[in-house]
């Protein structure tokens, strides 16, 4: 049988409730983010780039918008004839379908999947960062280590230790013991949902934690401490480059404005570490005579007419006459209208900002504009607000 | 008749001395345009836009950077199974021997591809045609006229050149009765755009008769004489749309400063006609504290520090800071480094101007930068 020597399995079914009104009618990996990406094209870029094709995405909640996005796995050369990228969403087994209870039971309830590869090791990955990691390397690392599960790590200040699971590690980083965001911590080094596990290894504790009606079927919380009760061979994986959660809509913006910097915290550039993406083909974007923008990152398929500095436009955007949008992230095709103002804000795809309408306002607190929603013509959002207009639900009486 | 029952056949190896340096390395059908895409992406989108499902690319000379750019046909969606994208190179035969002397040989060696092809239309072009064509349309005059064969011309008076190009005489019934070739000043006021419908099994004896005949050239030897003697019935199709010929250098800079107007990008790129091309996976373009842009397309990749007024920025261009750009058209990658003076110039692709450099050409005559030069 032909086989794999790793997989990648990527968690993508979370909804990511505090980005709020952002993830309304998409899953958090299909956030836009840096101009023309998803959040999803770290992972399955550095996927491509660490040579691991096989990807198992699995989708659960909201999964339109990230099934189509991902399609056949061209953008990313994963459409492959032995592997590439598949989405995998829960499906009914006899009478007994039911949801993903948890990110083990996710990959639990795809072994058969898995098999037909017949792995050496699996890749568990999230869909919620932002980083380039070479997981080719923290693989050869795991094998070199004769380690059962390979954890990444990274630094975090001492005092965000409560808010992430730490490891305590031994100074050859074989990890001793596993703490759940601690009051008081030992160590520092985070894990950033990012293992590699010996396939058989896995399979083991995954089914033996299926057995227990009331586990949480979840690698931190049972797969982890259960392996690391049982004295298996766990190794920390330094990494220390850009890594960004873009977990909340604050740290959504800050990711966004991390690359206006000079230089860039993350290379974008770097043609050998490219991040690929859906690419939606749109003529260059057209700058007016008169229009103003600096310290901008703009993308294909935009007209600017107005003024726009320190933001991020997505592709197909529109800034009008007169209009101001600073310090600002403008998803694909949304509109700022005539002499609006927009400020410190998220502003979601097809969005409409209305003429002299204002939006956040300067050293505010980042206010959101919902997807496709319509401020109307001179209107004012408050700074922290997040709207979007009534919706009528569609298919439903 | 339906549009699955049209090929698209484009023939790129037509006379393209006029363009200078930037045909050294390229084929016409390969030259950079718009910032992001190469001339053939305009038929070729057409094609596909029409639904037409099976494209025959004849390639001649210097057809590396032409196959790189069309690959599988995948950014068009022609890579089906039965149809889709055929890159046909030249080769060699006991008979051929790999250049084609014109248009009638070309056809002639890939006689067993048109043959093959279940279509029973051809749809001929040359590659210099920059437009978005609903061919749908000049199928169904085609369809009304009866004719044997329909071409495609313009009244647009800024496509007639001294000694270059088919020019058409038009009967009050819509038929051809004349056609001038490289005439020193055009008499008839339609340019023929060298886009021919006719049925397959038609070309496929035209072109047998013409290399019989010893001739090589389509339009020259086969169409002039029989429209002249009457033997083909040939109806013209006005294409009024907006429609560029990119055949020489001053032709190529127009089309590009024109596509900065957004009343020529919104008839060009329409939402439901788009232009596709090979992608390219950039980041936005980004820029910096000093950028000072206006009236200028940009393409992603550009990292931009400068003032740039009127002027057209490929992927991955870098204009280095107190750079000042007017009138130019600047190629992938190529690099504008800082205090650099540029107006009216052309920089092909990976060109690099030296921090300081100055260059101002007249705009009648752009300056041409050729691939991969540092000055």
């Amino acid at each position: 049988m032909k086989k794999k020597r790793c997989i990648a399995m990527l968690l993508a079914g979370g909804q990511g409730s505090r980005l709020g009104i952002l993830t309304e009618d998409m899953a958090k990996p299909a956030i836009p983010y840096g101009g023309k990406y998803r959040i999803i094209d770290f992972p399955l870029s550095n996927c491509t780039n660490s040579g691991i094709d096989v990807v198992g995405v699995m989708t659960q909640y909201q999964p339109l918008e990230l099934n189509s996005y991902i399609g056949s796995g061209s953008p990313w050369d994963l459409d492959l004839s032995y592997g590439g990228v598949y989405v995998l969403p829960p499906y009914v087994k006899g009478k007994q379908g039911e949801w993903y209870s948890g990110t083990a039971n996710a990959i639990y309830q795809n072994v058969a999947f898995i098999r037909q590869f017949n792995p050496d090791h699996v890749l568990i990955l999230a869909g919620d960062h932002i980083y380039k990691m070479d997981y080719n390397a923290m693989l050869n690392y795991h094998i070199e280590k004769e380690a059962d599960a390979t954890i990444a790590v990274r630094e975090v200040p001492w005092a965000d230790t409560s808010r992430f699971g730490i490891m305590n590690t031994t100074p050859d980083n074989v990890i001793y013991e596993f703490e759940e965001k601690p009051k008081v911590a030992k160590n520092n080094k985070a894990s950033m949902g990012v293992y590699i596990f010996r396939w058989d290894k896995l399979l083991h504790y995954l089914e033996d934690d299926a057995k227990h009606p009331d586990s949480s079927n979840d690698f931190g919380k049972n797969i982890i401490p259960n392996m690391m009760a049982d004295n298996q061979r766990m190794m920390a994986y330094d990494f220390d480059g850009y890594w960004k959660d873009v977990g909340t809509v604050y740290s959504l913006w800050e990711a966004n404005m991390d690359l206006l910097q000079m230089p860039m915290p993350i290379d974008l550039y770097d043609k050998n570490w490219r991040i690929y993406g859906r690419n939606p083909g749109m003529t260059p974007h057209y700058i007016a005579p008169g229009a103003t923008v600096t310290n901008c990152l703009v993308t294909e398929g935009c007209e600017v007419f107005g003024k726009v500095s320190h933001s991020v436009l997505f592709s197909g955007v529109t800034v009008l006459e007169g209009a101001v949008v600073e310090d600002s992230i403008v998803m694909p095709n949304a509109v700022i209208e005539r002499g609006a103002v927009v400020r410190r804000a998220i502003i979601a795809e097809n969005a409409v900002i209305g003429a002299g309408a204002i939006v956040g306002e300067t050293g505010g607190e980042i206010c959101v504009v919902g997807h496709a929603a319509t401020v109307a013509k001179g209107d004012t959002i408050a700074p922290g607000q997040q709207f979007r207009n009534e919706r009528v639900d569609a298919g439903r009486e | 008749m339906a549009m699955k029952d049209v090929m698209g056949i484009i023939y790129t190896g037509e006379k393209d001395s006029f363009l200078r340096e930037l045909t050294t390395l390229r084929a016409v059908a390969a030259v950079p345009v718009a910032g992001r895409y190469r001339v053939i992406d305009f038929l070729v989108s057409s094609f596909v836009n029409s639904d037409i499902p099976n494209v025959g690319v004849i390639m001649q000379k210097n057809y590396h950077s032409l196959m790189d750019h069309l690959g599988s046909g995948k950014e068009w969606d022609l890579h089906g199974k039965t149809d889709g994208l055929f890159i046909l190179p030249p080769f060699l035969t006991a008979d051929n021997n790999g250049q084609y002397p014109g248009s009638l040989d070309a056809l002639h060696a890939n006689l067993g591809y048109i043959r093959r092809s279940r279509q029973e239309y051809v749809l001929l072009c040359n590659s210099m045609i920059v437009f978005n064509a609903d061919f749908r349309d000049m199928v169904k005059s085609y369809e009304k006229s009866g004719a044997d064969v329909c071409m495609m011309y313009s009244k647009n008076p800024e496509l007639q050149r001294s000694e270059y190009g088919a020019y058409l005489d038009i009967d009050d019934s819509g038929m051809i009765v004349d056609v001038e070739i490289d005439p020193t000043k055009p008499r008839y006021e339609n340019t023929a755009l060298e886009v021919t419908l006719l049925r397959k099994d038609l070309l496929i004896n035209l072109i047998d008769r013409g290399v019989s005949h010893g001739y090589h050239d389509l339009m020259r030897h086969v169409f002039q004489r029989m429209i002249r003697d009457a033997g083909l019935r040939v109806a013209g199709y006005e294409y009024k749309k907006p429609c560029y010929r990119i055949d020489s250098i001053q032709s190529y800079f127009k089309f590009n400063m024109d596509v900065i107007r957004p009343e020529v990008r919104q008839s060009l790129f329409s939402d439901d006609r788009p232009v596709y091309t090979k992608l390219r996976d950039e980041m936005p373009a980004r820029y910096l504290e000093h950028a000072n842009v206006s009236d200028s397309i940009v393409a992603d990749g550009c990292i931009v520090d400068a003032k740039v007024t009127r002027s057209v920025l490929f992927r991955g261009v870098r204009i280095g800071k107190g750079a000042r750009i007017k009138n130019c058209i600047i190629m992938q990658d190529s690099i504008v480094e800082e205090s650099v003076e540029l107006e009216n110039c052309i920089l092909d692709k990976q060109a690099v101007i030296k921090a300081g450099g100055k260059l101002i050409g007249p705009p009648s005559y752009p300056i041409v930068i050729s691939k991969n030069m540092t000055i």
